[in-house]
């Protein structure tokens, strides 16, 4: 039986990563950060926690080469999440092991991992098979989280380390208060918005269809007109909705990256070259200063709103 | 003293995908360009180098072979480096360890960094490259050199021989402090990279580059993970153009379709 050591900063994590691989073989999660105050509930999943009070890189890495080297794992998985990815790559340079981030669909052989995984901007699927050990970031949200059966045990631990990288502040990102994870429709927008003013029309049109609003790469990273948590895309939200309504968004392989998954795409585009419409089921080629007016009032009165 | 080593890819450009037949990615049909991110670690590299005085060296492993045929894509993604303020590039190209794998690629650079005795203030990478997108490379440098790794960076300062960073995480922004040498990767944000003028185009093919073989690097670890299966992704889009005489008949039409795909419920 492969021995398996998760590492995570939140329960729905560890949580995911135990689903992936608790037919492999016995785990033990290394919950740090916001995790470690929810040590006693993923000890519930029947497993060890060892429990680390600190979400600062230096520290969680150094814990991490400690456990590494006493429990001997054959498999270091969690989830991709950025710091998952920092204290994890480097704990494979250290020692020499198969490394993969947003992986799905895994299995566990006798000496090996198999597992998919989205590559070439999410255009193709990739089948890949390391040998052990090896480490293994999930795609988060693509995995069933273990049950809980209880029985576990939870073990504080304490490194005395001095970060060598040190934190001197934190700020939370602004949030505009959207889940476009979750969303069933939404409307996005892009540069074909001239001024900050002029999304009030996207603004209009998502709340009567009940949208959430979505935007690409320059409109949060750039021009920053709204919060990052509205940018879709590799870099930003992959999302999943039955209704993607791409206004004025020309198509960089970026943002097509994050709408993949849509049911339905619709684009909404003046220049009729633009690649969002090669990657729409419904097109329409007009400014959009006139059509969503149009669009809007015709909506309107279907609804028997006008 | 203050020299800055970057970390340059030649990634299959996903642009050019091309199915085979049977639903594979045609990978031989594919061509090679710079990482977009790599192009703001370039950029960064040049910024950063009036400051720390020193030189800029590139160093690129090539991961997708035949060596042969990935000749021209390679030169013309270092020779944008090299036009973009790297003052000399080391590259890596052996039909021994394509098609690669990041933990080969990380002990290849360090091989080369040993080996040509280059003592950098500072490596810089961008976080991930556009082909794997697995965003490991840096860290691995990092731990195999034994030095401070800071990652996601969307700003870095350097003062005192060390650097302040600003690490972009999901929920928050992160400031770090870190000694020199260090180890950075960095996000799309840091900069906008513009593409290179003729005249440093012209002046990039006189820099000197220096290619090696696989023999030639120590402590290469060949590569473990092998990739069984490289599958198309197959979304059929409908590519509908709407057309109509007014943009009335247009919205009508569009509303229409939406409601018969069950999307849009009026």
């Amino acid at each position: 039986m492969a021995k398996v050591l998760i590492v995570a900063s939140s329960e729905r994590d560890a949580g995911e990563a135990l689903g992936a691989f608790s037919s492999a073989g016995d785990a033990a999660v290394l919950a740090y950060g916001k995790a470690a105050a929810q040590a006693d509930a993923i000890a519930e999943y029947g497993v060890k926690v060892y429990k680390l009070d600190s979400d600062v890189v230096d520290v969680v890495f150094a814990a991490l080469k400690k456990l590494y080297e006493v429990e001997k794992p054959s498999i270091v998985a969690g989830v991709s999440t950025k710091n998952n990815r920092d204290i994890m790559s480097r704990l494979a340079g250290l020692y020499d092991l198969p490394m993969t981030t947003e992986a799905y669909d895994v299995e566990v052989g006798e000496d090996y991992v198999r597992y998919k995984r989205g590559a070439l901007s999410a255009r193709a699927i990739a089948a890949e098979k390391a040998p052990l050990p090896a480490v293994v970031l999930l795609a988060p949200r693509k995995t069933k989280p273990a049950e809980k059966k209880g029985g576990g045990s939870v073990e504080e631990l304490k490194v005395e380390v001095e970060p060598t990288v040190k934190v001197v502040g934190r700020q939370e990102k602004v949030k505009g208060g959207v889940n476009l994870e979750e969303a069933e429709i939404i409307v996005s927008v892009g540069r074909g918005f001239k001024k900050k003013e002029d999304l009030k029309l996207a603004f209009e049109l998502a709340e009567l269809l009940g949208a959430q609003i979505g935007c690409s790469r320059p409109i949060a990273a750039d021009l920053k007109w709204l919060s990052e948590d509205h940018w879709v895309g590799l870099s930003g939200k992959k999302v999943a909705p039955k209704l993607y309504i791409a206004i004025g968004i020309s198509g960089a392989p970026q943002h097509i990256a994050g709408i993949t998954d849509s049911k339905i795409i619709v684009a909404i585009n003046k220049d009729k070259s633009a690649q969002i419409f090669k990657h729409a089921d419904y097109g329409v080629v007009a400014d959009l200063y006139q059509f969503i007016p149009v669009l809007i009032k015709k909506l309107k009165e279907r609804m028997g709103r006008a | 003293m203050g020299d800055i080593v970057v970390l340059v890819k030649a990634a299959l450009n996903p642009e050019t995908i091309r199915s085979k037949p049977d639903g594979t990615v045609d990978i031989d049909a594919m061509s090679l360009k710079i990482s977009d991110i790599d192009r703001n670690a370039v950029e960064e590299a040049s910024r950063l180098k009036s400051i720390l005085g020193g030189k800029v060296y590139s160093i690129t492993i090539l991961t997708w072979g035949p060596v042969a045929k990935r000749s021209k894509d390679l030169k013309m993604a270092v020779q944008e480096a090299l036009a973009k303020g790297v003052d000399e590039a080391y590259i890596l190209a052996d039909d021994e360890i394509v098609p690669g794998d990041p933990v080969t690629t990380a002990s290849a650079i360090v091989g080369i960094i040993k080996k040509e005795g280059l003592n950098p203030d500072l490596i810089l990478a961008g976080e991930a490259t556009i082909d794997g997108f697995t965003g490991q490379i840096a860290g691995r440098v990092a731990a195999k050199l034994g030095l401070p790794y800071v990652s996601f960076a969307r700003k870095i300062e350097v003062k005192d021989g060390k650097i302040v960073a600003e690490r972009d995480l999901e929920d928050y922004l992160e400031t770090v402090e870190a000694p020199l040498p260090a180890v950075v990767s960095v996000t799309r944000e840091i900069n906008q990279p513009r593409p290179p003028t003729l005249l440093q185009i012209r002046r990039a093919s006189k820099k000197p580059q220096k290619t090696l073989k696989a023999a030639d690097v120590e402590g290469l670890v060949k590569p473990k993970r092998v990739i069984e299966e490289l599958r198309v992704v197959a979304v059929k889009r409908k590519q509908i153009i709407i057309e109509g005489d007014t943009l009335e008949e247009i919205a009508d039409k569009l509303i229409d379709y939406l409601v018969k795909e069950g999307v849009l419920q009026l």
